[in-house]
């Protein structure tokens, strides 16, 4: 569909160029004037390292791995986040563990490994759709910087971690419960 | 000062002469220096930016960017000096010093100042005494010089943006000079002379007698031209980031890149205290007819200076010209209105004006 332009009527004086010219001049100095009255803390331009900007709602951030009240992280290992990861950079290792007596047989699942690649992820905030125990979430930190490679793995104590000291929450190390040694389940 | 003559073995003369030509020329080339900021953080406060303010000054003081100009400085020093393989070296050398001096030179003739009278003896507030017999056809002529560094730039480089930079800005300044000339001469058929200190006598101190007021068109003419002169915005063609890289300085670097833009800024300097000397009564100050040497150093330097700020703020208002638009202005709207004016102030004084 074509659309027809109309084309601007120039006065008389618009063709002189030199009255355009001083209302441009005008403007420009409109704002040099209001920007000279201005600090700059006030001025449009956000100082990155001395200013930030407040995150939205909503943003995506680095991940957290959520926790139970006792420390208990709530992943069940269930590899959802890992299969819905579109980078591919979840990987995860499952293990059981259990509060009762083991005859009683009831056995719980979480991962004995968790880790991301984050120089993979590309924040697409996919695990934590996929997520039915809502135990992966990615949150507003985006500070996420490192001066080799390696320490961009974050395993899963940094995961349960990334969080703690914003929270007021206490750094763990250590899951409330041990593992159940691995059986081989006779039938 | 007949004292530190004697010490140092010469005449007040030559010491008075030394002094001027070292005060004049180091003050327009700091001048000229301070201006890169005063472009810099100009320009930032009309686009609501803030500019260069991170530089601190021995890691403490920021103020207000200043320290960015030595940290520049410092950086040009020593940044390697780079030139192309198949450059002409010894133009390439030359090219920036060309386009620096012809920039300074420009500025000796004009009248920083009212002459005053010292133990009987007149001393002149200008690096050439008037009467010189050059007067203000000086600095035109030189300004027309200053095209040759850019031109030789150009050429010396190598680089086909650089030869097109310097294509374009050759035939602005051969399509421009000529309105400039033409403006000029009306401004020397009224005062009756051609040297700085009887054009600004012969404006008066009343600002309504300036030349400004009396042959508005020809400042409107001439302070154009001047932009296409000193190859500013909009009339930048011999740079042309957006289309022709660099232009005339693409294989400039370090040091010799800095002395081309420190070249472009005396220009700058030069052609608005040309503007202030032929438009705008030069060192007289408003509504006095007699002022204190000191006032009219003063006056003199805040219209330089107004000046100067006009030209950034207008290179930050307006887009660049395509470049046969610039050939339009300069030949068909420029020049007929420069002759226009010239003819209507030679009939005015034939009328007895
Ligand atoms: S945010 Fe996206 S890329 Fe990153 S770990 Fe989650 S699913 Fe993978
Ligand atoms: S989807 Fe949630 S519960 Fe399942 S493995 Fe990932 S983080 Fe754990």
């Amino acid at each position: 569909m074509g659309v027809i332009v109309k084309k601007v009527e120039l006065t008389w004086l618009d063709r002189t160029y030199v009255w355009p010219v001083l209302q441009g001049m005008s403007i420009t100095f409109g704002h040099f004037i209001r920007n000279l009255f201005t600090s700059t803390a006030k001025r449009y331009t956000v100082q990155y390292p001395d200013m930030k900007r407040e995150i939205p709602a909503g943003y995506r951030g680095l991940h957290e791995l959520k926790r139970f009240e006792d420390g208990a992280i709530k992943c069940v290992a269930c590899f959802m986040c890992q299969e819905a990861c579109p980078a591919r950079c979840i990987s995860i290792e499952a293990e059981e563990f259990s509060d009762l007596n083991l005859s009683q047989g009831f056995q719980e699942k979480r991962p004995a490994k968790f880790s991301i690649d984050m120089l993979r992820c590309i924040y697409c905030g996919m695990c934590e759709e996929a997520c039915p125990k809502d135990a992966i979430w990615l949150r507003k930190e985006y500070e996420v910087a490192a001066y080799d490679r390696l320490s961009m793995q974050f395993g899963k104590w940094n995961l349960m971690n990334t969080y703690a000291e914003a929270d007021g929450k206490e750094q763990i190390t250590q899951d409330p419960t041990p593992s159940v040694p691995r059986r081989t389940i006779a039938m | 000062m007949d004292k530190l003559a004697s010490l140092l073995h010469t005449t007040p003369a030559i010491v008075w002469m030394v002094g001027k030509v070292v005060v004049v020329f180091l003050s327009v080339f700091l001048l000229a220096s301070v201006w890169t900021w005063v472009e810099r953080r100009g320009s930032a406060m009309i686009q609501d930016r803030i500019g260069p303010n991170r530089a601190l000054l021995f890691g403490r003081w920021p103020i207000l960017g200043l320290s960015q100009l030595l940290a520049d400085g410092i950086k040009f020093f020593f940044k390697e000096d780079l030139v192309p393989e198949a450059a002409n070296k010894g133009l390439f050398w030359l090219a920036p010093f060309l386009a620096f001096v012809p920039a300074l030179m420009g500025f000796a003739v004009i009248p920083v100042g009212k002459s005053f009278v010292c133990d009987g003896v007149t001393y002149h507030l200008s690096v050439l005494d008037p009467g010189n017999g050059m007067g203000l056809l000086y600095p035109l002529a030189i300004g027309g010089l200053a095209v040759y560094g850019v031109l030789l730039a150009a050429w010396s480089s190598n680089n086909k943006w650089s030869i097109l930079g310097g294509m374009r800005a050759s035939a602005t300044m051969v399509s421009y000079e000529i309105g400039i000339s033409m403006a000029v001469v009306a401004v020397f058929m009224v005062s009756g002379g051609y040297d700085p200190a009887e054009v600004i006598k012969a404006q008066g101190h009343l600002p309504w007698t300036w030349y400004v007021a009396r042959q508005p068109l020809g400042f409107l003419v001439f302070f154009t031209c001047m932009f296409a002169e000193t190859n500013r915005l909009p009339f930048d063609f011999a740079e042309g980031e957006s289309e022709i890289v660099a232009g005339f300085n693409t294989e400039y670097g370090s040091m010799k890149f800095s002395l081309l833009a420190l070249a472009e800024y005396s220009h700058l300097m030069t052609a608005s205290a040309l503007i202030a000397t032929l438009y705008f009564g030069g060192w007289q100050v408003p509504f006095m007819a007699d002022p204190p040497v000191l006032l009219s150093v003063a006056s003199f330097l805040a219209k330089m200076l107004f000046f100067a700020w006009v030209f950034v703020w207008i290179r930050w208002t307006l887009p660049r010209f395509r470049y046969d638009q610039l050939m339009h202005l300069g030949w068909k709207i420029l020049l007929p209105l420069s002759m226009a004016n010239l003819v209507f102030h030679a009939w005015r004084m034939s009328q007895g004006h």
